[in-house]
């Protein structure tokens, strides 16, 4: 099972496979230092889908994810010394990813984000199930999340939708707790007025 | 709409939007890391520091030469030293000039550093300046002794010559004769 796969089943592992995957990562960080091309490979493996995902949700075109995604990996490998512990090799790529993303808005203030509802595949089916109400709330959900400032977006994407906590977001985006915590009320307040003019009081 | 229903709705919105990546993707990424990366950077490395100055050529080129010489002086460089460094700084020129007349304003600033570096360093120094003709490219522009019956000659072209006692006589009597004329 991938890291990605272990992530997406979420929290809910036991805390023997923490240990083991704590264990894991102290291997991999040790021969990452030591230079080891097949750690940096073995790196990639287990982190390329979720940084890929994060760049798409934070409105990166295809392509231009694509990109980021070698960037953020590139970088990585050449800050390896920076990181301390293994526990934090989650964060501190994410926070690498982040930085290379910010810096492409910046450089491209043009680029306008795109919609994250473009990018439904694994449980397209699953939606279509569910009442055309819902799914329009999701895509003006999705909409909405777009049109959020750089910053506010990059907070729920962290903790909404890549599933870190606070402490971890904080640490990705190089704010105090407390900083992402209002940039997440903001983001919220904004999503809530907009959904609110659309669909009323739920 | 309350805002634990939006917390809901991205989650909800978080698991819809899963996109497989492309096949080959992640050994694009593997591809792109340098194999033979050094990944502790070495403290002494190179810095690159770019300045980017609009100065005229002309202006750079000296003070690009000036601080040369100050250096040289600084850290009583040997003579073989500053004469490396005059040839140094006589290519510069000629590079920033691209090889234009221009050469008369950069001697009148290059020459007399180099005529007091020589003077207090000792050596037996004969600086022309404005008085030879520098459109004649045997005239001697400055010269000095450097060992047993031996001269260093520059000529107004900036090039240099290694002569003897004879030969500087026949240059120095050349150069008097073409200013008689």
């Amino acid at each position: 099972m991938s890291l990605f796969a272990h992530l997406i089943i979420g929290n809910k592992g036991s805390d023997r496979s923490n240990e083991n995957l704590d264990e894991k990562n102290d291997s991999l960080i040790k021969r990452l230092k030591a230079g080891d091309c097949n750690a940096a490979d073995e790196l990639v493996d287990n982190y390329y889908e979720q940084i890929y995902l994060f760049m798409r949700r934070l409105g990166h075109r295809r392509q231009v994810a694509e990109e980021l995604v070698q960037e953020t990996f590139l970088a990585a490998w050449q800050h390896i010394e920076q990181l301390r512990r293994a526990k934090a090799i989650n964060c501190w790529l994410y926070r690498i990813a982040s930085n290379v993303s910010s810096r492409y808005w910046r450089k491209n203030k043009n680029n306008k984000a795109v919609s994250i509802n473009g990018i439904y595949s694994i449980s397209d089916q699953e939606i279509s199930y569910e009442q055309p109400e819902a799914r329009e709330q999701l895509n003006r959900l999705a909409n909405a999340v777009r049109l959020l400032p750089v910053k506010l977006r990059q907070a729920v994407v962290l903790h909404y939708m890549q599933h870190l906590t606070i402490a971890e977001a904080a640490q990705a985006a190089e704010v105090r707790q407390g900083t992402l915590k209002s940039r997440l009320n903001r983001a919220l307040k904004a999503l809530r007025k907009q959904m609110t003019e659309e669909f009323g009081d739920i | 709409m309350k805002e634990e229903n939006i917390e809901k709705l991205l989650t909800k919105l978080a698991n819809n939007t899963i996109e497989n990546t492309r096949p080959d993707l992640a050994e694009e990424i593997k591809q792109n890391i340098p194999k033979k990366f050094g990944l502790h950077k070495n403290p002494l490395g190179t810095i690159n520091i770019i300045i980017d100055l609009r100065v005229n050529k002309l202006a750079a080129a000296a003070a690009i030469i000036i601080t040369m010489f100050l250096f040289a002086n600084f850290f009583a460089a040997s003579n073989s030293q500053t004469d490396g460094l005059y040839n140094e700084g006589r290519m510069l020129i000629k590079y920033c000039l691209g090889r234009t007349n221009k050469t008369e304003n950069i001697k009148l600033s290059v020459m007399p550093i180099l005529y007091e570096d020589l003077r207090q360093k000792g050596k037996d120094v004969i600086y022309y300046g404005s008085s030879i003709d520098t459109q004649d490219s045997n005239a001697v522009l400055m010269q000095w002794k450097i060992g047993d019956g031996q001269y260093k000659v520059i000529f107004p072209d900036l090039s240099t010559r290694t002569v003897n006692a004879e030969e500087l006589i026949d240059l120095l009597a050349k150069m008097i004769e073409k200013q008689k004329l």
